[in-house]
C-alpha cells in the first residue's frame, strides 16, 4: 500500500489532535502502514498503534509536531521528526524507534521502559526521568547527540542513556545540574563534563563491554540522525564515563563530628586554657575520682567487726594488721561500709568539686 | 527513725517518691553511687525475726535503701537510679499529695527556684492547633523533599527597602553611593542562647563543635548563640568565631575577653545579640548560682564565687530611643559596622510599640528583632517567674509581623521567634508554622540540652538545672557529673538533629511549594480554633 500523506492543515483548517488521530486509527484499520504527517502542533502522534496485520510495521515522518510525539508507542513502531519536537517525546515508550533530528524539549524518553529515542539535538529538563527496564524485554535506550537539561534521569530505575556531549565543550555539565537524584537503576554513559549527580550515584570508568555496546549502537545511532560522520570523534572513549547507581550496601564514609572534633577543631579544646580535657566519658557508677561520694575510715574508732568487708557490694574494703582500707579502683561510693558500720568509722564524703 | 512531728518535712510532702522493693534489690549500691542529689541512701533496718508471740522475739539487721527526707538533698525524679539498678528494684514516682512548693516556703521563707521550663499550662499550644493546609496538587506544582533544591537561608542584619539602598546610575553602571549595613544569610534556626556556667563546659564545646560541623561539612549555615557568660579566647581567635553570635546582656559578663581578643580576631563574629529579656523569666535578669561559678567560669565573667544576678534590666537605658542610641550603635561600632546586631526581648504585651519604635531606625543599626515566648527555658529562675510570668510567642510573633506589614516595612528588620520550639518533639514543624506566620527563623536552646540527654521536661521531671548538680553532666560545672556527658555524642546527636530537622523543613516547604522559605505566608496555614483563626488572621476550617 502506498504512504498515507495528512496534511492537518489547508484553507486554514487546522484538524485538531483528535481529528488527526482518528484519521490514523481508520486509515490504519483500511491497511496502511507508512504515514507522512505534516502536523501542526498536534500531540500523541505515533502512539499506542499497531498494524492491522500482525507482524507489519508502521512507520511515521513527522513534522512540526506538538508534545507527546510516540508517547506509548510499541514495538513496530518507528517515527522520524524531520526537526525539532515539543516536550515528552517517547513518554512511556514501550518499544517504538524514535528518532528526532533537532532538538526535543522537556521529560523527553519520561518513564520510557523500552525502544530506542535518537535526538540529534540537545533534550530539556528532566528527560530521562523515571525510565524503567522490564527485564521481560529489552532496556529501553535514549541517545542524545548534544546534552540534557537539569534533572534529568530524575528517579530512573533502569535502561541506559547516552549523552554524547557533542559541540558541548564550553558547557559545565553536559547533564545541567543536579541529575540522576533518586536515580536507583539502570546507566547513563556521557561524554564531557557533569556537575553535581545526586551523591546516591557514582561515576565510572567504562570497561570493555560497555565500549562494545556502544561501538555497536553509534552506528545505528549515528545513521538515524545522519551524522555518520561523527563517528570517530564521539568513539574516543577516554573522554566517556558512566554513571550508575550505588548498591543498596555501600555506605556513604561519614566523616564523624568525633573525626572532625580530632582533625578540625581548635587543638585541646576550646576549654583548653582552663580544663585538660581528656574526653573520658563516666558511666553513672564509676570509680577512683569519678565516684561522686568516697568512704574514709577512722581507725579511732574501728572496733574491727568486719561487717563492712562482707557487706561491700564491689569487695573494695580490705583489712590488713586491723588497718582498713578501701580499694579506689574497685569503690563506686554507694555509702553501704558507712551506712553497716556500728560504729561510724566509714563516713562518706562528697568528691564533687568544680575544676579547676 | 526519730519521732516525725507534723511541722517536720516528711517524705509525703516531696514531689517525688522513692518506689522499692527489697525483695528485688541485690545490694549493690549502684543507685546510691549514681544518685547526684543524695536523695536516697543505705541504711540498716532492724527487723523483727519470729512471729510467733510465744516466742521472746529475735530480731535481724539488714540494709536497705531510703529516701533522704530534706530539702537539701530530696528527689527531683530523674530516674538515675533505675538506670542503673540491676534488677529493676528502684524509681522514682510522682507524688501526687506533693505539697512541696508550700513547704518549701514556709520552713525557708525564701522564694522556691529551679531550672528548665514552666511547668504549667504545657498543654494547648496554639502552634499544635495549626496545620499546615494549603497542599499545591494541581494548583501549582508541589515539590519533592528530598530531590529538589531549597533555599532556606534567610537574613540576618538589617535590611534596606530598595528605595533606600543608595544606588546610582553612573554611565550604564549600578554604584553604590553609601554603605550597606551588615547582613548575612544564615540558616533560619538558631542554636544556643545559653551561658557558659549555665551549662558545663562539654555541653557549650559539644554545641559549638556541632555548629562548626553542620557549617563546614554540611553546609548549613546555622549559628549558635553564646549566651551571656561570655567566650572562650580559643574560640574567639579560631576561624569558628564567624559562626557565633556574641551576646551581651544586662550584666555585660564576659565582654573583657572579648574586647581583649579582638586585635587576634581573625574572623568577625556572626553577630552580636542584645538581651533585655528572656522568655522563661520576663523581667527577670540571669541567675546563675554559686554552686555553679566554678573558677573558670569566674576567670571569663570576671567575678568572684557568688550568686551572680544579671539586673532585670541594662542599667542606664530609659527608653526605646536610647537602647537604640547606646546599645545598638556601641555594637554596631564594637566591629567596625561590619556585624549585625539584634535584640531579643521577651515577648510582652508591649512587643510591638517597641518593634514599631525601632522600625523606625533611622540609622539602619537595628539587624534583628528576637522575641522570646513564655515556654523558654532557663538554668535557674524563681518558680514564680518561670511559673506565672510571660507572654505566648505565636500571636505576639503575628501582631509584630503584621504591625511591620501595614507600614510595608515587613523584612527591614528581621524577626526571630523563640520560646519551647520542640516542645512536643519536632522544631521543624513549629519553625515552619512561625515562619509562614511572618518569621524570618526561630531560635532554641532547651531543646538542644534534651538532645544531648537531659531527661528534665515540662511535668515537674528533674529541672534541677539550678542546683548544679545535674545528673545528665549538662547544667553542672561538677567534674565528675561533667564528665558523664560525651563531648562527641552529643555534638553528634546535635547535627543529627538538625540534619533531620533540615529535611522536616523541606518536607513543610515541599507540599506548600515554596523552594525559599515562605516568610509570612500564613495563606498555608489553617486552625480548626476559631479564637487562633481571629486573632492570627488565618482560615479557620473544620
Amino acid at each position: 500500500m502506498e504512504t498515507c500523506k495528512i496534511k492537518t492543515l489547508e484553507n486554514n483548517e487546522r484538524m485538531s489532535t483528535q481529528q488527526l488521530l482518528q484519521t490514523i486509527y481508520a486509515k490504519i484499520e483500511e491497511g496502511y502502514t507508512d504515514f507522512e504527517i505534516d502536523a501542526c502542533g498536534q500531540h500523541n502522534i505515533g502512539g499506542s498503534l499497531w498494524a492491522r496485520e500482525k507482524g507489519n510495521k508502521l512507520t511515521f515522518k513527522v513534522t512540526n509536531p506538538g508534545q507527546r510525539v510516540g508517547s506509548m508507542a510499541m514495538a513496530g513502531t518507528k517515527i522520524l521528526v524531520e526537526g525539532s519536537a515539543p516536550a515528552d517525546v517517547g513518554w512511556l515508550n514501550s518499544g517504538a524507534e524514535i528518532v528526532v533530528k533537532g532538538d526535543c524539549g522537556d521529560t523527553a524518553a519520561h518513564c520510557a521502559a523500552g525502544g530506542k529515542i535518537y535526538v540529534g539535538g540537545r533534550v530539556g529538563t528532566r528527560s530521562g526521568a523515571l525510565m524503567k527496564h522490564d527485564p521481560k524485554f529489552n532496556p529501553p535506550q535514549f541517545w542524545v547527540l548534544k546534552n540534557t537539561g537539569s534533572f534529568s534521569f530524575e528517579f530512573m530505575g533502569g535502561g541506559i542513556g547516552v549523552i554524547c556531549g557533542y559541540g558541548c565543550d564550553y558547557m559545565p555539565s553536559v547533564m545541567g545540574e543536579r541529575s540522576c537524584v533518586g536515580m536507583v537503576g539502570g546507566v547513563i554513559y556521557f561524554r564531557g563534563k557533569i556537575a553535581d549527580v545526586a551523591p546516591s550515584v557514582t561515576v565510572l570508568p567504562l570497561d570493555s563491554e560497555d565500549m562494545a555496546f556502544l561501538d555497536k549502537g553509534f552506528d545505528n545511532f549515528l545513521k538515524a540522525i545522519d551524522k555518520e560522520s561523527l563517528k570517530q570523534e564521539l568513539t574516543d572513549y577516554s573522554q566517556w564515563k558512566k554513571i550508575v547507581p550505588k548498591p543498596l550496601n555501600e555506605r556513604e564514609e561519614t566523616f564523624s563530628v568525633a573525626d572532625f572534633r580530632r582533625t578540625n577543631w581548635v587543638e585541646g579544646g576550646i576549654f583548653g586554657d582552663f580544663i585538660e580535657e581528656d574526653f573520658r566519658v563516666y558511666p553513672l557508677t564509676t570509680t577512683g575520682e569519678g565516684r561522686l561520694n568516697k568512704p574514709i575510715w577512722n581507725k579511732e574508732t574501728c572496733i574491727d567487726c568486719k561487717i563492712c568487708l562482707n557487706n561491700c557490694p564491689q569487695k573494695a574494703i580490705s583489712e590488713c594488721e586491723k588497718i582498713y582500707s578501701s580499694d579506689d579502683t574497685k569503690c563506686i561510693g554507694c555509702g553501704i561500709c558507712a551506712a553497716v558500720c556500728p560504729r561510724a568509722s566509714w563516713t562518706m564524703h562528697s568528691n564533687i568539686r568544680e575544676i579547676s | 527513725m526519730a519521732a516525725v512531728g507534723v511541722n517536720e518535712l516528711h517524705k509525703d510532702d516531696l514531689p517525688w517518691v522513692i518506689e522499692y522493693d527489697e525483695t528485688k534489690c541485690i545490694r549493690c549500691g549502684k543507685c546510691t553511687a549514681a544518685c547526684s542529689f543524695g536523695a536516697i541512701k543505705p541504711v540498716v533496718e532492724e527487723r523483727r525475726k519470729s512471729g510467733s508471740i510465744a516466742q521472746k522475739p529475735s530480731f535481724e539487721k539488714i540494709v536497705v535503701i531510703e529516701q533522704c527526707v530534706s530539702h537539701s538533698n530530696y528527689c527531683r525524679g530523674c530516674g538515675m537510679c533505675s538506670y542503673v539498678c540491676p534488677n529493676g528494684a528502684i524509681k522514682p514516682v510522682r507524688n501526687k499529695d506533693d505539697r512541696y512548693s508550700i513547704r518549701y516556703r514556709a520552713d525557708k521563707g525564701e522564694s522556691l527556684k529551679k531550672g528548665g521550663r514552666s511547668n504549667l499550662n504545657t498543654e494547648g499550644r496554639t502552634l499544635d492547633k495549626i496545620k499546615i493546609g494549603r497542599i499545591s496538587q494541581m494548583t501549582d506544582p508541589s515539590l519533592d523533599a528530598t530531590r529538589h533544591t531549597f533555599e532556606l537561608r534567610t537574613p540576618f542584619g538589617r535590611v534596606l527597602s530598595a528605595d533606600k539602598l543608595g544606588l546610582e546610575n553612573s554611565n550604564g553602571k549600578l554604584d553604590l553611593t553609601s554603605s550597606l549595613p551588615p547582613n548575612r544569610w544564615i540558616y533560619p534556626v538558631i542554636m544556643g542562647d545559653m551561658s557558659i556556667g549555665a551549662v558545663s563546659w562539654r555541653m557549650w564545646e559539644a554545641m559549638a563543635i556541632a555548629t562548626a560541623y553542620l557549617n563546614e561539612v554540611l553546609g548549613i549555615p546555622i549559628r549558635m548563640c553564646t549566651g551571656e557568660g561570655g567566650i572562650p579566647v580559643r574560640l574567639l581567635k579560631s576561624k569558628y568565631v564567624k559562626y557565633m553570635i556574641l551576646q551581651i546582656a544586662s550584666g555585660h559578663f564576659g565582654w573583657n575577653r572579648i574586647i581583649q581578643a579582638m586585635p587576634d580576631m581573625v574572623e568577625d563574629p556572626a553577630g552580636i545579640l542584645i538581651k533585655i529579656g528572656q522568655g522563661a523569666k520576663p523581667g527577670d535578669g540571669g541567675l546563675l548560682m554559686a554552686n555553679k561559678v566554678a573558677k573558670y567560669v569566674q576567670e571569663i565573667r570576671g567575678v568572684p564565687k557568688a550568686d551572680l544576678l544579671s539586673p532585670p534590666t541594662h542599667q542606664g537605658l530609659y527608653s526605646i530611643e536610647e537602647s537604640v542610641q547606646k546599645m545598638f550603635l556601641s555594637m554596631n561600632a564594637a566591629f567596625k559596622f561590619k556585624v549585625p546586631v539584634a535584640i531579643k526581648v521577651a515577648a510582652s504585651v508591649t512587643s510591638v510599640a517597641v518593634y514599631n519604635n525601632l522600625l523606625r531606625d533611622p540609622y539602619n543599626i537595628v539587624g534583628g528583632f528576637f522575641l522570646d515566648g513564655l515556654a523558654g527555658g532557663t538554668g535557674a529562675a524563681h518558680e514564680i517567674s518561670l511559673n506565672h510570668t510571660g507572654h505566648p510567642i505565636t500571636s505576639k510573633l503575628r501582631d509584630c509581623y503584621l504591625a511591620a506589614v501595614h507600614q510595608g516595612r515587613q523584612g527591614e528588620i528581621p524577626l526571630f521567634a523563640g520560646g519551647g520550639l520542640g516542645q512536643t518533639g519536632s522544631l521543624a514543624a513549629d519553625a515552619f508554622k512561625l515562619i509562614c506566620l511572618g518569621a524570618n527563623g526561630v531560635f532554641t536552646g532547651r531543646l538542644l540540652l534534651q538532645i544531648a540527654g537531659c531527661i528534665g521536661n515540662d511535668l515537674e521531671k528533674c529541672n534541677a538545672c539550678n542546683t548544679g548538680l545535674c545528673p545528665a553532666g549538662i547544667a553542672t560545672q561538677d567534674m565528675c557529673l561533667t564528665k558523664r556527658l560525651d563531648i562527641d555524642k552529643v555534638a553528634q546527636n546535635l547535627v543529627n538533629y538538625f540534619v533531620a530537622t533540615d529535611l522536616e523543613l523541606k518536607k513543610l516547604m515541599a507540599p506548600v511549594g515554596n523552594s525559599a522559605l515562605p516568610i509570612g505566608r500564613s495563606d498555608a496555614l489553617v486552625t480548626v480554633d476559631k479564637h487562633v483563626a481571629q486573632r492570627l488572621d488565618i482560615q479557620y476550617v473544620c
